[in-house]
């Protein structure tokens, strides 16, 4: 190899150069303002992170897998994940390969930042040697791996159905701007290459391409030009990237520390926030799947719209995004950079301002201790009180809608000996969560320490949960040490595992349905299943599990009125019964009750099926 | 030549009809679902307000169908249209060509269980008025004879005005049926306390307003209005009933041995079906679409379909006799001015 | 009665021709199912905090529309957003949401 200009420089490199250097620029001090604006406790977490090895090693190895290869996103739809990893590791790939050619065949040009991207400008080859080839034909591959991609993007972008995306996202006019510079640049990279093949020597694509170009444009004027386009895709994408949807691409790189230290969203706009909302892709997953997204006019309140009107500060639009959402989690789930919608969204209705709060600081917690104090040690009692199972049944304000699952629960408690009291039996108070959902935390944080002093005070070592959004809050907000906080799924599964309750097996068929805040909110899959899988024949819905579908009734939307949800409820119960199942089990008071509704088959909990089913021991 | 006339449903609106038609000198068929004539009504036991017994009505219409071709456990499989008249074919084998077809496919009963709230199929002692009835009838439902000893409420509006049973309107006849068979309760149990839980008071029809003084006053029954919420059972078996007594603006609470649920009248889930069959349009509450809900509520917009009773909408037993005998005139005329 | 010109204690009697509708107007805009309650009760009677405080959503209604403002608020504090009340209304209100705009078109004082 040797040099063919003493100065190594040419204009045609400014336009990349300009655009290099702006980008750059914008994300070291996005970089910084997103670091500035954590929370100074969650900020130190972070930096220790830094230094970390364990999650050094985590950050390199998702970085690598997440926005490189796409592994998540390989698992969901082949083509997609092809889409996306040839573009960014093959373009990945060019870069490295780009620097080592420059360390190796002109070190001192190693200073210029412009030098491996347009390398065969720069230089003539001289002799064949291995490793030229060896390089040469690492750079061809690569290249025509990211023009592979970019062929597929094409084709994406005029049918995305072909790719089993049923909706894709609008692009805005600047994303349209990044798009078209961003499939400009390979292309126009492979034909300036080619031009200066015969120069510059290259491999199996450039020089046949080469060779192509001189049956009929002989001419070494056209070479010029072309490095020019090329520089000028370069520089117009890095130039728009900013506000287009490929800021993602550097943010995640941002985003992946910052989710592996385990951060959560703490100010609505700032910080982890606004990480998660420049990772935003659009490529658009969340509008597929969710379940709002059976009404048509739903469509542009997705989780990726909401993330571009954040970066738009449209407050009219964050707003109605944000408080029509049922909070079902599972955009969260479909997404492959890890942007909690749900979250995000419970984040925007915090900042709300309202005149009136409520304040709850006159409810004697005392008077609801005296209903369900039977575990309390009476002051002149003999009664020894062992370290024996003391569970406290909380039913919740929904459970008290739905006297089935509370009978049928009571019920199974009885058959199975369980030493159990009931905390509400005569009302009580709400657990939190839909205040907490509604983004009014301070009030939903006096109720958790209201119902916490209740429970801590009862003397029972076990508090069971019949629904589902209780539980979630129960879990995750309260603080009850040495008590242990149980979803009744779980509960009867652990009666029926240790052979408390006689089940007698039938012939029914059962489809679950797992509830939002059950499933996706607080893990629980497993044991509901191994429960009905004991009463009878337990078939699938066409999405279970993570991909469930809300039932339409979710406290989590303040908006959606009763008539909005009847067709997310008859897509949601279509799903449920494409096997064709006889009875529909659930687990959550809300779901039982929006589904009977339209179902066209009983309903039912899972705590009604199973006592059906059970007698006494 | 004799004109067949086709009836569909053999309640008191079918059965009306055909013996109208009869003695009118046309040849009725009147198909029923089931194995019985006089529907919901034979069901009864005794009709507001002047507390007569459902049967004396049922067996008089029963005994006039002597000359009516009747097809009992038979339904309608499908419905062809031809030139001017319709092709029945039905369940039991037998196609009818005929050039008028008389609706009178009743209502069905709201399923309570849909109100999980009140706990019907859950609690022991919450049973609907379709039940007490039965009970009145026969006296035998372990629900009733078992449970009752001190007091008995009535839950008006139980799956009517109430968007989310689907079912928005007002079922009319269950406010009247609550009070009559408040007061029957109370004749059979002296001395228990009935309530009655209501939204509104609807008195309107003849003799309404007297029966309902009469259950105040003569009966002590207890009126309160407001809606129940919530049903829970306690430890002595009882049922506890929450509402807000909307008078006082205070929440209220009463236990009871039995909960009756007044249970509205619904479509009957037969109309939409028999409505696609010959295209008829259903209303927006799911009954049959009359041509006019004031001047031709018995006609239907296609020539040759008529309707008579609940199937355009909840009535009474007299508005439903009325216009089963409307119908019959209306299809007399009809046939004449072919 | 003698008339001795003054009156012990204010009148507890609604003037409808005195009262300000303003608020509630502006409330129906973005709430137009505020009129459509039919005053059951039905979710005053399930409201969890109704018995510790008296808490009623009919009540909170019926004050706003009868200018008693006020006594709404005093209400409106106790409420804990539980979702009872949407789950019951038999016209289908969303109350929560209903409440949340009280909330923020109403001042406490």
């Amino acid at each position: 190899m040797r040099e063919r200009f003493l100065s190594g420089y040419n204009d045609f490199v400014l336009p990349f150069m300009i655009g290099m250097v702006f980008i750059l620029s914008y994300c070291l001090v996005g970089m910084i303002r997103i670091i500035l604006q954590l929370p100074k406790d969650d900020r130190k977490k972070f930096f220790l992170s830094l230094v970390t090895p364990s999650i050094i090693l985590k950050n390199i190895k998702d970085i690598f897998l997440d926005c490189l290869i796409h592994v998540k996103l390989w698992k969901r739809n082949k083509l997609l994940g092809y889409m996306h990893s040839s573009i960014a590791f093959g373009w990945f790939m060019l870069i490295v390969i780009g620097h080592i050619e420059v360390f190796l065949y002109t070190p001192n040009r190693a200073k210029l930042f412009y030098y491996p991207i347009f390398f065969r400008y720069f230089v003539a080859e001289t002799e064949h040697t291995m490793k030229g080839a060896f390089f040469f034909f690492l750079m061809d591959f690569f290249l025509l791996v990211v023009l592979s991609g970019i062929v597929l993007a094409m084709i994406k972008r005029l049918r995305s159905r072909f790719f089993g995306m049923r909706r894709t996202t609008n692009p805005s006019f600047l994303d349209l701007v990044g798009l078209y510079s961003l499939w400009a640049i390979f292309p126009l990279r492979l034909l300036a290459e080619g031009f200066t093949a015969d120069i510059s020597g290259g491999s199996f694509l450039t020089k046949s391409l080469n060779w192509v170009f001189h049956s009929f444009l002989g001419d070494h004027v056209n070479m010029l030009p072309t490095w020019w386009a090329y520089s000028c895709a370069l520089g117009v994408f890095f130039i728009v990237l900013p506000f287009t949807r490929y800021m993602h691409i550097p943010t995640e790189i941002l985003l992946i520390p910052l989710r592996n230290v385990g951060l959560t969203i703490r100010n609505a706009r700032k910080g982890f926030a606004k990480a998660q909302v420049y990772s935003c892709p659009n490529c658009g997953l969340c509008i597929d799947a969710c379940p709002m997204g059976v009404l048509k006019a739903n469509i542009r309140d997705t989780t990726v719209y909401l993330n571009r009107q954040i970066r738009r500060n449209n407050e009219a639009r964050i707003e109605e995004i944000s408080d029509k959402c049922l909070l079902c989690g599972k955009c969260s789930v479909v997404c492959q950079v890890g942007i909690h919608g749900d979250q995000l969204r419970i984040a925007q209705r915090s900042i709300r301002k309202y005149n009136i709060s409520p304040d709850y600081s006159n409810i004697d917690e005392k008077v609801l201790l005296n209903g369900c104090n039977k575990f309390v040690k009476q002051p002149n009692s003999n009664v020894l009180l062992s370290d024996s199972e003391k569970v406290m049944y909380f039913a919740g304000c929904m459970t008290a809608l739905t006297p089935s699952i509370r009978k049928s629960l009571l019920s199974l408690l009885d058959k199975a000996g369980v030493d159990y009291e009931m905390m509400d039996r005569d009302g009580g108070l709400c657990c939190g969560r839909p205040m907490w959902m509604a983004g009014r935390f301070d009030q939903a944080r006096q109720m958790v320490e209201k119902n916490s002093a209740i429970i801590r005070d009862s003397g029972a070592n076990v508090l069971l949960l019949s629904c589902p959004i209780c539980y979630k809050i129960f879990k995750e907000r309260y603080h009850l040490e040495g008590i242990e906080v149980i979803h009744h799924t779980e509960y009867l599964e652990r009666l029926v595992r240790q052979g408390r309750l006689d089940v007698m097996k039938s012939g029914t068929s059962f489809v679950y349905h797992d509830p939002c805040e059950l499933g996706r909110g607080c893990g629980v899959y497993e044991q509901p299943r191994s429960v009905i899988s004991g009463l009878g024949k337990l078939v699938e819905a066409r999405s279970s599990g993570p991909e469930s579908i809300c039932c339409g009734g979710s406290l989590g939307s303040l908006t959606l009125g009763f008539d909005k949800r009847k067709m997310m409820t008859e897509n949601a119960l279509e799903n449920l019964t494409a096997e064709n199942p006889d009875v529909i089990v659930t687990a959550c008071p809300l779901c039982l009750n929006t589904f009977d509704r339209y179902a066209d088959r009983p309903v039912k909990d899972i705590a009604e099926v199973l006592d059906n089913q059970t007698t006494k021991k | 030549m004799v004109e067949n006339i086709v009836i569909v449903g053999g309640g008191i609106a079918g059965m009306e009809a055909a013996r109208q038609l009869l003695k009118l000198g046309y040849s009725p068929i009147l198909i029923e679902k089931s194995g019985t004539l006089g529907g919901h009504v034979a069901k009864w036991n005794c009709l507001f307000p002047d507390l007569t017994p459902a049967r004396d009505i049922v067996d008089s219409l029963v005994s006039d169908m002597s000359g009516v071709n009747v097809f009992l456990n038979t339904e309608i499989a499908s419905i062809n249209r031809l030139r001017g008249s319709y092709n029945i074919m039905l369940t039991n084998g037998i196609s009818v060509i005929t050039r008028i077809i008389l609706f009178t496919t009743g209502f069905s009963l709201f399923d309570a269980s849909k109100k999980e709230e009140y706990g019907y199929g859950v609690y022991n002692q919450v049973i609907t008025n379709g039940d007490l009835e039965q009970w009145f009838n026969n006296g035998n439902d372990p629900r009733v004879d078992d449970n009752v000893r001190s007091a008995v409420g009535f839950v008006h509006c139980v799956g009517s005005r109430d968007e989310k049973a689907r079912n928005p309107q007002c079922s009319k006849v269950c406010c009247i049926t609550a009070v009559k068979q408040a007061i029957e309760m109370k004749q059979k149990f002296p001395d228990i306390a009935v309530y009655c839980f209501y939204m509104d008071l609807r008195m309107f029809g003849k003799k309404y307003e007297d029966f309902y003084i009469s259950a105040q006053k003569d009966y002590g029954v207890r009126f309160i209005r407001g809606r129940v919420s919530e049903v829970a059972e306690n430890i002595e078996g009882k049922v506890i009933v929450k509402a807000e007594d909307t008078l006082a603006g205070k929440p209220v609470k009463v236990t009871l041995d039995l909960l009756v649920l007044m249970a509205g009248m619904v479509c009957n889930p037969d109309c939409s079906k028999i409505a696609n069959m010959v295209s008829a349009p259903l209303d927006s509450d799911g009954f049959f679409k009359s041509r006019d809900n004031v001047a031709n509520v018995i006609s239907s917009s296609k020539d040759g379909i008529f309707y008579a009773g609940a199937c355009t909408g909840p009535k009474t037993v007299p508005e439903t006799l009325a216009e089963a005998r409307s119908a019959a005139l209306e299809i007399h005329n009809y046939i004449s001015a072919i | 009665m003698m008339d001795f010109g003054f009156r012990i204690s204010p009148s507890s009697a609604v003037n409808m021709d005195d009262v300000d509708f303003e608020l509630f107007e502006r409330l129906c805009e973005i709430e137009p199912d505020a009129r459509k309650c039919m005053a059951c009760g039905s979710c005053s009677a399930t409201c969890p905090a109704s018995a510790f405080s008296g808490m009623s959503l009919r009540k909170v209604l019926h004050c706003l529309q009868r200018g008693k403002e006020k006594e709404a608020v005093r209400m409106l504090r106790n409420c804990m957003l539980c979702g009872k009340c949407t789950m019951v209304c038999p016209r289908g209100i969303n109350t929560r949401h209903l409440i949340l705009s009280i909330c923020k078109i109403y001042k406490e004082d």
